[in-house]
């Protein structure tokens, strides 16, 4: 009798341990929710950064026009998306001397997932392109096409509803940016704002 | 009378040096700051579009069996124009040569093992011997490895956009190899201007024929100076191991007949993927114009 109420103990012990690796792998993998309540389907993120900073030690590109179009969804739990959409006008660098010719988003669409790092959810975009042709008489990067490649990690505030990319975000999500074959900066602020089916909803990510 | 005319002789006479120094003035160069290294760079020709100024600080060049580490510092400095020439898909720029003439220094590096490394004493001829044993008495048996340009500065090719990408051909040059030693004569080469060897440069990895197997360059860790018109990369990696090498010649001066066979016997084979040139370094590039705006802004 008493071996019966070991077993049971042990069996039961087993399945809170079970339990609890199953709730720490969902919360290891967000997904997105509008309104408290999870994506289906899928729903376009629509919007503009609102600061977004690219650096080379010693010169810097902005761009007041930094678009993208985002398709969200939730796959088994876990919200994933694709970035299809990057227009960006009107760039400028730091440099009197540089000036941006062109500036493309390329290998469309990025692939970007969700994920949990320490409480806190990031989104991670993956196979970013972004081809920067400089020009200017006395840049000496004139006639140089520089292209910016890797994935980057962003953290995800639900409160005011933006991602944000920077060093330490980038670092916390293992990711990186490339450019003149070294790490670059890239520092941005991003709304995240549903624009089809869930537009003026409250999106979070949890 | 006599005194007026001494005067106005003195005159004349300072009036000419005062001339002469300005024109010397004029003529000289006037870079100043993150600019001076670019001082001999023909800025001044419309034609060229960037300044460089290369140093390489260390890595080996390895030639059939016999490695040659580098060890004192090697300049390469010019400028090069815009990239129009199409090849390997890439665009390559035409190199214009340093302004002193010095496009490649001459920086002797010394060759492990020294004579004896490459002309081993057993199994010589008897007067390849006796003339060893000579040069070995009179302590003549260090033997020095120089790089030099086989062509004019205006063969090379550059890319800035492989040099930057980490990928392809960054810099093609035309080189030989020049080993010194009194006994070698002064016209030992591997590598001749009718039959250069050819380096392709990358800072990317390379993909050599075997035995080799490639190794990867870098573009180093790149900064810019001068808001934009200056670009300086430190640890900078170029690398080549696909290159094929001539056999030497000239060697022993008129016993060439006898020590070239030796000595290319001692390189072994030196056809593609026997070969290695690894070159580690700093590299400033800037654009012509700055340069020449630098110079007239600091009469």
């Amino acid at each position: 009798m008493r071996r019966k109420q070991t077993a049971i103990g042990a069996a039961l012990a087993a399945l809170a341990v079970l339990c609890a690796m199953f709730a720490t792998s969902a919360s290891a993998a967000p997904a997105w929710k509008f309104e408290g309540k999870s994506l289906e389907g899928s729903e376009v993120v629509l919007g503009g950064a609102i600061d977004s900073l690219l650096t080379v030690p010693g010169l810097t590109t902005k761009c007041e026009n930094f678009l993208y179009k985002l398709t969200v969804k939730n796959e088994a739990g876990t919200g994933k998306g694709e970035v299809t959409e990057v227009p960006l006008y009107n760039c400028t660098t730091n440099s009197s001397a540089c000036t941006v010719q062109s500036i493309k988003a390329e290998a469309l669409p990025w692939a970007s997932k969700l994920t949990t790092v320490s409480t806190t959810p990031y989104i991670i975009i993956e196979g970013v392109k972004v081809p920067i042709l400089y020009e200017g008489e006395e840049c000496v990067l004139g006639g140089i096409l520089v292209t910016v490649t890797g994935s980057a990690g962003g953290s995800i505030n639900n409160t005011t509803e933006t991602a944000t990319f920077n060093s330490t975000t980038l670092t916390a999500t293992g990711t990186s940016l490339k450019a003149l074959g070294q790490k670059i900066e890239w520092n941005g602020l991003f709304p995240t704002e549903a624009f089809q089916w869930h537009r003026e909803q409250a999106l979070s990510v949890s | 009378m006599q005194a007026n005319r001494t005067r106005a002789v003195a005159t004349a006479l300072l009036a000419v040096a005062l001339a002469a120094l300005g024109l010397a003035g004029t003529a000289q160069a006037k870079l100043v700051g993150n600019y001076t290294k670019f001082v001999q760079c023909p800025y001044a020709n419309l034609e060229v579009k960037k300044c460089i100024y290369s140093v390489t600080e260390s890595g080996e060049v390895v030639l059939g069996a016999k490695k040659v580490p580098i060890e004192k510092p090697v300049v390469l400095q010019g400028g090069f124009g815009a990239a129009t020439e199409e090849k390997e898909e890439a665009l390559f720029a035409k190199f214009y040569e340093a302004s002193n003439g010095i496009t490649l220094s001459k920086a002797p590096q010394s060759v492990p093992g020294g004579l004896l490394g490459i002309i081993p004493e057993a199994s010589q001829p008897a007067l390849v011997k006796a003339l060893i044993k000579f040069f070995f008495e009179n302590s003549l048996t260090g033997v020095n490895s120089t790089l030099e340009l086989a062509k004019p500065a205006s063969e090379i090719r550059v890319s800035e956009n492989n040099l930057a990408g980490e990928i392809g051909t960054a810099m093609q040059m035309p080189v030989k190899v020049h080993l010194e030693n009194p006994f070698l004569g002064k016209n030992c080469f591997v590598g001749s201007s009718s039959n250069p060897i050819t380096w392709k440069l990358s800072t990317g990895t390379t993909k050599p024929p075997a035995p080799n197997t490639p190794i990867t360059g870098s573009a180093g860790e790149i900064e810019f100076l001068e808001e934009g018109r200056i670009l300086l990369a430190k640890n900078n990696k170029l690398v080549d191991n696909a290159w094929s090498a001539p056999k030497a010649a000239g060697c022993g001066g008129i016993l060439s007949f006898l020590v070239d066979p030796i000595i290319n016997a001692q390189l072994g084979t030196t056809t593609a993927g026997h070969n290695t040139a690894i070159l580690k370094g700093t590299l400033n590039v800037a654009s012509a114009a700055a340069v020449r705006k630098n110079n007239s802004e600091n009469p």
